[in-house]
């Protein structure tokens, strides 16, 4: 992959420019979080390029909480999706569209509004910086900097970024400005390397207590009668936060209701953990328990999306983790699982 | 790029009360939808919501499809609420076919219960429209009074003269009236003595629809009395919202019904503690 470098300055110079012509969207602080924020090229300085993933996943990006997605016998029109520049999407993030992309662009069926949205993001990634106490993606094998599916990637040494190029999309870009782009100098590719062993080691160091002989796949495989199940999900009060913030957490329900012209069918963002999910016609329900829903949402992430895709679909971006009203780690959860399977073993 | 969400606008031709809360709609899509015996369709009233439903029509005719519905909630009475030459939408077809080749020179048992009958229904019609290429069907069905029997000519008596050699009835009600002249019994009797007319239990295979619990102790009765595992269909109902393996709603451990089902053979969800609720 070819790197380049951008100085602080003239990457604002570059913003700028692609801000003439697409909207732009980078992560800012906000109390304990950092939030995707629409940004004017006048309004650079605070926005947070490093650091860590923003609490909003690409998700909202691609599938909004809520769209409409039929109307009285005339579809909307999905082809009119404007295109956006996402900055400062991290690895884990990125890993999260592939789960994505296999559900809404692959199968016999095609979501539309999902693949021209996704079409038309551009996504100027960046590594992380600081992670967080909720950050496990090494335990998942996903790597806290930015290795695939990116168009450019933006990676902070001093006094500007390294660049990577990975798409077409990102090629073009740099193409349009090589004025600002120069060659790194001496050094400058050794330091991203060192931030970046660094960056690993520091969320090893984080997860050291999870570091598992076997992996969250096969610790959760054949849990589903686990007893550690009922223990784990006590604290969980079906709020479906964790569903809402996930980035592979993709169900949805479509709503019908009378719109303007008639009815009007929005799809709107669902969640496993509330009670009625699965619930039928006449009130039966496979998983009226808390502890049953809780147990199927991990056990769709590491058995059941494997087995069909062959993908965990959890990234280890610890957003579950950081907003549950519950304080549930899921990483103390996939522990309690396993502690009692090696007891009963 | 077709938009799956999109349904296609549909008139009611004609809408037939089969029972007390059932109804049979004709319906004609403005473009015509085909679908195979086993798969699904998703019907829209306009406004208030969808709903999955397998239709009850033959595979084989093409311009019409016919739905028969069980009032049970939010959309299913908006339904039965409809008449002749009112408008809803139509998505589909969805779903795994039944595959037929499978069960060519076979000896076939359908076990329907309730409202059940309906997806039996286009599955019957399949095979008669093929029956030389069957050993034999033998069609059990239980409703729970005589008043509940679903398409109730045709199970009594019209279908009894299609193919006499071939194709055999087993009807039960669990409660009879005074006009009552059959059998009465759960429809797990039906399956008593059932080697008097399956020569080989072995071989055969069952397709059992109906409410969850006469599903299961179907299943069990069959299982008893020796129907291979993987020679039970059975039809899972699960919610369902998009119908086309995006949603999530109808998982079902690694499945998604919709998208792998609606219909299983027991061998493959055996093992899923909750398949009966
Ligand atoms: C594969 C399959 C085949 C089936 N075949 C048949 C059949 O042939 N005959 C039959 O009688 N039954 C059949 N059923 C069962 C049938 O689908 C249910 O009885 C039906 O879904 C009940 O819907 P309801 O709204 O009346 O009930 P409720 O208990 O009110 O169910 C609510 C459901 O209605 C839908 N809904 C309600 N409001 C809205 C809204 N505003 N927007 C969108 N959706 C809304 C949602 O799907 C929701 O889950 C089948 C089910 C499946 C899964
Ligand atoms: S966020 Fe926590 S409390 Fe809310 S549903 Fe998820 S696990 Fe339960
Ligand atoms: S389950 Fe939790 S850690 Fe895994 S991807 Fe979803 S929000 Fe991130
Ligand atoms: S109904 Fe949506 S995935 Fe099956």
């Amino acid at each position: 992959m070819e790197n380049l470098f951008i100085t602080q300055t003239d990457f604002s110079s570059l913003m700028r420019k692609l801000n003439e012509k697409s909207p732009l969207y980078a992560p800012r602080r906000k109390g304990d979080f950092l939030f995707y924020e629409r940004v004017r090229s006048d309004s650079l300085d605070d926005i947070a390029l490093g650091e860590i993933r923003p609490i909003q996943s690409l998700k909202s990006f691609l599938i909004p909480p809520q769209e409409t997605v039929s109307q009285y016998f005339a579809s909307p029109s999905f082809s009119n999706k404007e295109e956006k520049i996402i900055l400062g999407a991290k690895s884990c993030d990125l890993e999260s569209l592939k789960i994505l992309d296999s559900v809404y662009s692959d199968g016999d069926f095609k979501d539309p509004f999902y693949i021209e949205a996704r079409k038309n993001i551009i996504l100027i990634s960046s590594d992380c910086t600081v992670p967080a106490k909720t950050c496990f993606c090494v335990l998942l094998n996903v790597s806290p900097y930015p290795k695939e599916g990116f168009d450019l990637n933006l990676s902070p040494i001093k006094g500007g970024f390294i660049v990577e190029i990975w798409s077409d999309k990102g090629k073009s870009i740099v193409e349009g400005s090589k004025e600002l782009f120069r060659e790194p100098e001496e050094g400058q590719i050794e330091e991203r390397d060192k931030n970046r062993a660094n960056l690993v080691n520091r969320v090893k160091e984080i997860n050291r207590d999870f570091d598992f002989e076997e992996s969250f796949r096969e610790i959760i495989k054949d849990s589903l009668d686990s007893p550690a199940w009922e223990e784990v999900a006590e604290p969980c009060v079906d709020c479906a936060g964790c569903n809402h913030i996930c980035p592979t957490c993709r169900c949805f329900l479509l709503f019908d209701k009378k719109g303007k012209k008639g009815f009007e069918r929005i799809r709107l963002w669902d969640g496993c953990l509330y009670t009625g999910f699965a619930r039928v016609a006449a009130g039966a329900n496979p998983r009226s328990k808390l502890s049953q829903r809780f147990a199927n949402r991990l056990l769709c992430k590491f058995d059941f999306f494997p087995e069909n895709m062959g993908l965990d679909a959890c990234t280890g971006c610890g957003r579950c983790i950081s907003v549950c009203i519950g304080k549930i780690d899921m990483r103390e959860a996939v522990k309690k699982v396993r502690t009692k399977s090696l007891s009963d073993s | 790029m077709e938009n799956p969400y999109q349904p296609i606008k549909t008139k009611i031709q004609e809408v037939t009360r089969e029972t007390p809360n059932i109804k049979t709609f004709v319906l004609e899509p403005e473009e015509p939808l085909h679908f195979k015996a086993g798969q699904f369709i998703q019907l829209t009233v306009p406004e208030l919501g969808e709903a999955p439903f397998t239709p009850s029509s033959s595979p084989y005719e093409k311009e019409k499809i016919k739905v028969t519905i069980m009032e049970t909630g939010t959309v299913t009475s908006a339904l039965h609420s409809l008449t002749p030459g009112g408008v809803v939408g139509i998505r589909g077809p969805y779903g795994k076919e039944y595959s037929l080749s499978d069960f060519e020179d076979k000896e076939i048992l359908i076990v329907g219960g309730g409202v059940g009958l309906a997806p039996l229904r286009s599955l019957f019609f399949a095979l008669v429209h093929d029956i030389e290429k069957y050993k034999r069907v033998l069609f059990c069905y239980g409703a729970k009074t005589p008043s509940d029997i679903v398409y109730k000519n045709a199970v009594l008596q019209d279908w009894h003269k299609i193919n006499p050699e071939r194709i055999h009835f087993r009807i039960t009600v669990d409660e009879g009236d005074e006009n009552w002249k059959g059998k009465v019994g759960l429809v797990t009797y039906t399956l008593d003595n059932l080697n008097e007319e399956i020569e080989s239990i072995e071989e055969s295979v069952a397709v059992v629809c109906g409410p969850p619990i006469m599903m299961k102790f179907v299943t069990m009765k069959l299982l008893d009395i020796g129907y291979k595992w993987n020679n039970i269909f059975l039809s899972m109902e699960k919610n369902m919202s998009c119908g086309i393996g995006k949603c999530g709603h109808c998982q079902m451990g690694k499945f998604l019904v919709c998208r792998d089902g609606p219909v299983f053979t027991y061998d493959k969800i055996k093992d899923f503690p909750t398949i009966w609720d």
